[in-house]
């Protein structure tokens, strides 16, 4: 296997009484895509949010690139970039704006040229550029938010339900987008209820329910995921 | 990247949002009215004090010219005893809402004169005047309330928090940055209108930045407070409205809560007389003397003024030298509930100061109104001031209606003899224009403590 950058190792979360994240494993190599799928609740968004250090856990550990979510998030942070489910950036300010402030929270300087090569590989129209964020469809915002991920050039890419709201030609493009990234070597970790999206972009899945990884699919020889075996055991654990 | 590079790229950021930019402009409005307001009131407190002063010489020279002897003259002129607010005052008009400043006072019995306007409300004083006093100890938190408040939960509410806190490299340094700026622009928005007030009434360096210092540490406070309360846990999961009302709870209790609990525990804690009971002690005295024998009177008189004991003899069933005594005994009788009475205005004073540690709002206040210079020291000091003037008119008058009019006290004191009659000294007008005046005696007293 490639490097190992990210990994959960008997990983526990609990709220109050209740367990979210129970005894969680997984680990995702170097260039690699990885989904982890479930349903409404199964605990996806508190993996990656623990990943990214806003909930820690009460047991076991998480490390990217070998650093420990509870001792060094400050570097991991420096190390990834994080596409939320709902892109809200700043409304008052424009989409270059908004990445120039972002990129000067990561301590990242760019150049004008960089930021406007970045939107035109998101397909963001031009005419979007200089207008107030507060104009945007969910489409655009995801991209422009797609465009600060690559301009952080950061090697390991966190994903929360990224296709939620996009058009299919815009899941295209961003499918397209992520393989591409992976084969330069970005490692990307995404949560998704999307089956189909999934298999598509993503070398392995974890099936995640009631807090446990109750399956593991990988792309074999195919150019993808079996959509088909992935959908039973998904349907079959919803219906549990 | 350096501190200054996130302050530069957290105030790019704020300036261009308008609710910011409108709220600080409200700020810089209230503290623009508040210094105004405070140098109209100065101003029109100077003007008055000139104006009484232009009009209390003619009217006394006039009431001089129509006098035949010591004892009407000293009865039918006044004198003017005033506080001049100083160059600070108009930041914090502090006690002089409480505390009369102006006094036009005779050489009748003086407790009664100082003490018929007393009145004390310490709420209403707290919560009165829209001075830049008020405007830093009781509106500066809300402000930055106001500001800081939702600093983490806005972003949490608009969905931005996780990416905001994902991408900045160190998470602490963005919350501290974005209040910085926050707080720094409303203390520019605060001190410049004030800055200013204090260029234009010409107040000394060092209460300016005594002034500063005080507001930027309540700032301060409130702002380590906000910061404090808004990263602890138990705030992830409220809304900004909800973190909102746990912050004003605070407000209202160390601004409101406090001081007036303070008021009444301070009360409770300090028995003094009120202004009242002095009023009425010494005017029942001087009412009392008419129809007591002469003796009663000249008995108190003479034991705390024995120069004079060999001048009691009385030719007719009023005298001006009795008159004035029993005024002076009257002030004696009273002499112990008042002696109480500023002891425990003092003592009141001390502990206020104590408990203003539990509330910084009053804290702020008091520290204002001590360097403007209007706290309730500068109220008492100028009581003093007025005893000692009277003092002085006595100590001018007595060797007139004694008879003694060469002598002072002291020389009389030196040689008492065994005279047992003394007649009143021949009027001499001209003697009266060394008749001591208020804003003389005061220059002279300072200059000889600023000599000591």
């Amino acid at each position: 296997m490639q490097k190992e950058m990210i990994v959960a190792s008997s990983l526990c979360v609990r709220f109050a009484k209740q367990t979210v994240l129970d005894e969680v494993n997984f680990k995702v190599g170097q260039g690699e895509v990885f989904a982890l799928l479930g349903g409404n609740g199964a605990g996806k968004s508190t993996t990656l949010k623990t990943f990214l250090g806003t909930i820690a856990p009460q047991s076991g550990t998480a490390t990217v690139m070998g650093m420990s979510v509870t001792k060094d998030i400050d570097s991991i942070r420096q190390k990834v970039a994080y596409l939320p489910e709902s892109v809200m950036l700043y409304g008052h300010l424009t989409g270059v704006e908004n990445i120039k402030y972002f990129l000067s929270l990561a301590d990242i300087e760019k150049s004008a040229p960089d930021i406007e090569q970045a939107l035109m590989r998101v397909a963001l129209q031009k005419s979007a550029w200089h207008r107030p964020m507060s104009n945007y469809s969910k489409g655009m915002r995801q991209k422009t938010a797609i465009a600060l991920a690559l301009l952080r050039e950061a090697p390991v890419l966190f994903l929360d339900e990224p296709t939620s709201g996009l058009d299919p030609n815009a899941i295209d493009e961003f499918n397209r987008l992520i393989k591409t990234l992976a084969a330069d070597g970005a490692t990307v970790f995404m949560v998704t209820h999307d089956v189909y999206g999934a298999c598509q972009v993503a070398h392995r899945i974890g099936l995640l329910d009631n807090g446990k990884i109750v399956g593991m699919f990988e792309r074999k020889d195919q150019a993808h995921i079996d959509t088909e075996e992935v959908h039973a055991a998904f349907s079959a654990r919803s219906q549990q | 990247m350096s501190a200054f590079s996130n302050i530069s790229r957290e105030a790019r950021f704020l300036v261009k949002q308008r609710y910011f930019l409108a709220l600080l402009s409200i700020v810089l409005l209230l503290s623009v009215f508040s210094v105004w307001s405070g140098i109209s009131e100065t101003k029109t407190q100077l003007s008055t004090i000139e104006r009484l002063q232009e009009k209390d010489d003619v009217d006394r020279a006039n009431v001089l010219a129509k006098q035949s002897d010591y004892g009407s003259a000293a009865y039918y002129t006044f004198h003017l005893t005033h506080s001049a607010p100083s160059a600070m005052a108009f930041a914090a008009m502090g006690q002089r809402d409480i505390y009369p400043w102006k006094h036009r006072i005779r050489m009748l019995a003086l407790e009664g004169q100082i003490y018929e306007t007393d009145s004390d409300n310490p709420e209403l004083s707290f919560l009165g005047r829209f001075d830049f006093a008020f405007l830093i100890s009781v509106l500066l938190p809300l402000f930055v309330i106001l500001l800081l408040h939702d600093l983490r939960s806005a972003e949490r509410e608009a969905g931005r928090y996780d990416l905001l806190i994902a991408t900045a490299s160190k998470q602490q340094r963005l919350w501290l940055s974005r209040a910085s700026v926050l707080c720094t622009a409303l203390a520019i928005a605060l001190l410049l209108p004030f800055v200013i007030g204090a260029l234009i009434m010409q107040a000394p360096l060092v209460s300016t930045l005594q002034v500063i210092a005080v507001v930027l540490g309540h700032i301060l406070f409130w702002m380590l407070l906000t910061l404090w309360f808004t990263s602890s846990k138990v705030t992830v999961k409220q809304s900004s409205a909800q973190i909102a009302s746990v912050l004003l709870a605070v407000w209202l209790g160390v601004t409101v809560l406090v001081p007036v609990a303070s008021d009444i525990a301070i009360d409770e804690m300090v028995q003094s007389p009120n202004g009242g009971e002095i009023v009425l002690t010494q005017r029942e005295a001087v009412n009392d003397a008419w129809d007591l024998p002469f003796a009663e009177t000249w008995e108190p008189f003479i034991a705390t003024h024995p120069q004079w004991k060999n001048y009691t003899e009385m030719n007719s069933q009023f005298e001006w030298k009795w008159y004035y005594a029993f005024q002076q005994v009257g002030d004696q009788k009273a002499a112990a509930i008042s002696t109480a009475y500023r002891e425990a205005t003092f003592e009141k004073n001390t502990l206020a100061g104590r408990f203003a540690f539990l509330s910084p709002p009053m804290l702020a206040q008091k520290l204002l109104s001590s360097i403007a210079e209007t706290d309730t020291l500068a109220a008492m000091k100028y009581e003093q001031e007025v005893r000692d003037y009277h003092q002085a008119l006595r100590q001018f008058y007595y060797p007139l209606l004694f008879g003694n009019a060469n002598r002072t006290e002291t020389q009389s004191n030196q040689t008492i003899n065994n005279k047992t009659t003394g007649n009143k000294a021949a009027f001499d007008p001209k003697a009266l224009s060394k008749l001591p005046k208020f804003t003389t005696f005061k220059n002279t007293i300072d200059s000889s403590k600023e000599n000591i």
